[in-house]
């Protein structure tokens, strides 16, 4: 009978590593506030939860400590270049970033000049360069957000 | 009791309640199909476009988009083998192939009579025991709420994950966020790391925002090329014989799936799970093995996943504890109108009560018109390219976050909260327990410290309080349960008990 290897996925040990650091910044933070060692203070349950968070993440951390990571990753090199393949692929990276650039433009450029950009600019690349159909589909979506955001809903926006 | 009535009929006579519940129904139906969407997204966005609304009509809006999501979610199941929701995974064990074997029309009409079924069957519960359990709560000591709490958050630790492990570390972080702020009774700054903009705490509209549209429009990411299959669908409307045939199961996995649904964070996804697991248990001769298009294989997790609306509505009304994720982010509405969802609801404000119960009912009336009807509206607009779909959901994000306080710092949160959530969504933590710890922190705090004040701050008088007094002792008991059914004891146990 084949036994089914428990594997953990490129960079889940990192990942486990990065909670368990969180954890003691939650614990850190927690003992920061007045009494937090105290049984009933404001500080108290902060620092119980940050004492959960620490324990369960050092069993995840250890819940992994012998698990193998998939059979052709044998070097920390080659986990990266996994972990970068499987998280980092161009949709992603791309969204991402113009998410960030977006949310930053609307202070600029307002909500709707905003909005039409990133909307233009993601359809574009996510439908392979169709420009003239995706500018269409930008320009009725913005008049439908319109209409159902700002005249039906009445929310006002930057 | 006319007043009851008048309450509980308030949906169904107001033109007005009428239509939102209607739209409500309809729109959560392709919600709930289009992977990608989900009910909990719809709403946490629909929170911040609504909260200047009437009450009711934000909750007719919001009841009829959570009724139509969870049975939205089977279309797709069935027809393209993509479950749009999580409770409609075991819909598509048996639902796809009896699609592939021509008989998507059939599999359709059927889940859709049988979700009313339990739908209705879920209300009926929800009205017959929710005020005899609110009665029962109040006579809670904050004691049993702290433990209830605790309770709720360790079946969802249990239930709802890969592992317990990360589900305590979920609920945690969950309730880690939602203690971020000034404390409200001695007015310090809790986990504000010094920043005075953190005073006032993060809003969970925006932590549910995040984590459930920003998370999931990324993670949505890694499938982008997804071309679906689509099925020919014909005579929908189900032989009423065939009805009659299968309405004994669905009774019996209603009242799973209203059991489950009350257990505070398992929803219709757990529901229609055990349901699957009965049906299959107790059916001798099914239609069709299981697995390869059974009818009683779509009958029990449909009828389960509707009836576990009720069933989360109990706790929700009841002890003010939500009972799944989309409860929880409607107790998010019921306190942005100003109420106190718990037992206080059903003495303060009753009406709230029976209007929902009413209008629960009507959301299921609605769900059978629509479910046998616009299959070809509905088949085009499942076809939405997730190109489209993706950026589309940041920008009803965004509008959604600002929306709620006009402020840009809560957009930039929301992201924040969006790109945790996808990595933890990647590396196999759920979302619905942190939502629920968000929720269920502040008042874990909050019923802790009365415990402690009220036994003059000593832990071992709290401690005896809790297997002295009946209710926290059965509480106690079944908490220490939960967790030793969670370690390797647990074999151990049963091995030694068989042997005895």
């Amino acid at each position: 009978m084949s036994k089914k290897i428990a594997r953990v996925q490129a960079g889940e040990k990192l990942f486990d590593w990065l909670l368990l650091l969180l954890s003691i910044g939650v614990l850190y933070e927690a003992y920061r506030i007045d009494g937090g060692l105290r049984l009933n203070s404001a500080g108290s349950f902060p620092v119980g939860l940050g004492l959960i968070m620490l324990a369960s993440s050092a069993v995840i951390l250890l819940s992994h400590r012998y698990k193998r990571r998939a059979s052709e990753i044998t070097t920390a090199l080659q986990e990266a270049k996994t972990f970068l393949a499987e998280h980092f692929k161009p949709p992603i990276v791309a969204f991402t970033i113009c998410s960030i650039v977006y949310l930053i433009a609307i202070n600029w450029i307002s909500f709707y000049v905003s909005t039409f950009c990133f909307l233009a600019a993601m359809f574009t690349y996510y439908r392979q360069g169709r420009v003239v159909s995706s500018l269409v589909i930008t320009t009725i979506t913005i008049a439908v957000i319109y209409v159902l955001f700002t005249m039906v809903f009445r929310v006002y926006l930057p | 009791m006319s007043d009851t009535v008048a309450y509980l009929l308030m949906a169904w006579l107001d033109p007005g309640l009428l239509l939102l519940t209607g739209l409500g129904v309809l729109a959560g139906i392709y919600v709930g199909a289009i992977p990608g969407l989900s009910v909990t997204m719809a709403v946490s966005i629909l929170i911040s476009f609504t909260f200047s609304w009437n009450i009711n009509n934000a909750l007719a809006l919001m009841v009829g988009i959570y009724v139509g999501g969870v049975y939205g979610g089977s279309r797709t199941a069935i027809l393209l083998n993509i479950p749009g929701t999580p409770a409609a995974i075991t819909t598509a064990f048996d639902g796809y192939p009896l699609a592939l074997k021509g008989e998507a029309g059939r599999a359709i009409g059927l889940s859709t009579v049988m979700s009313v079924i339990g739908g209705l069957i879920g209300v009926a519960v929800l009205a017959g025991t929710a005020p005899y359990l609110a009665d029962m709560a109040l006579e809670f000591a904050p004691r049993d709420y702290f433990l209830i709490a605790i309770l709720g958050l360790l079946l969802v630790s249990s239930l709802s994950g890969k592992s317990l492990a990360r589900g305590i570390f979920s609920v945690a972080l969950g309730a880690v966020v939602g203690l971020v702020g000034m404390d409200m009774v001695t007015a310090q700054p809790r986990l504000t790391m010094g920043s005075m903009e953190l005073l006032g705490g993060i809003h969970y509209v925006v932590i549910m925002i995040g984590l459930f549209g920003v998370a999931e429009a990324i993670y949505q990411l890694h499938n982008l090329a997804k071309i679906p299959v689509k099925q020919k669908v014909s005579k929908i409307v189900p032989p009423l014989n065939m009805v009659l045939k299968f309405l004994p199961l669905s009774v019996r996995t209603s009242i799973i799936g209203v059991v489950v649904g009350a257990l505070p964070g398992a929803g219709g996804d757990i529901a229609s799970l055990f349901a699957y697991d009965h049906a299959k248990r107790t059916t001798k001769n099914p239609s069709t093995p299981f697995g390869e298009g059974a009818y009683e294989g779509l009958v029990a997790p449909e009828t389960a996943n509707s009836a576990a609306v009720g069933g989360a509505y109990v706790p929700m009304l009841t002890l003010g504890m939500p009972g799944d994720a989309v409860t929880a982010v409607i107790i998010g509405a019921l306190v942005i109108h100003g109420l106190n969802p718990g037992p206080m609801l059903m003495i303060e404000t009753p009406h709230i009560f029976w209007f929902t119960v009413g209008n629960l009912a009507l959301a299921n009336i609605f769900l059978l018109v629509f479910g046998l009807t616009g299959i070809k509206l509905f088949s085009k607009v499942v076809e939405v390219p997730k190109a489209i779909l993706i950026p589309l959901i940041l920008v009803l994000c965004v509008v959604g976050t600002y929306s709620l306080n006009s402020n840009m710092t809560e957009v930039y949160w929301m992201l924040g909260f969006g790109i945790l959530g996808y990595w933890l969504k990647v590396f196999g933590f759920q979302m619905g327990p942190i939502i629920l710890g968000v929720i269920l922190g502040p008042l874990l705090d909050e019923s802790y410290r009365q415990a402690m004040s009220s036994v003059g701050n000593q832990a071992g008088d709290f401690l005896l309080g809790l297997v002295t007094n009946p209710l926290s002792l059965v509480l106690t008991s079944v908490i220490t349960l939960v967790l030793l059914s969670n370690t390797p004891l647990k074999p151990w146990l049963i091995a030694r008990f068989k042997r005895g």
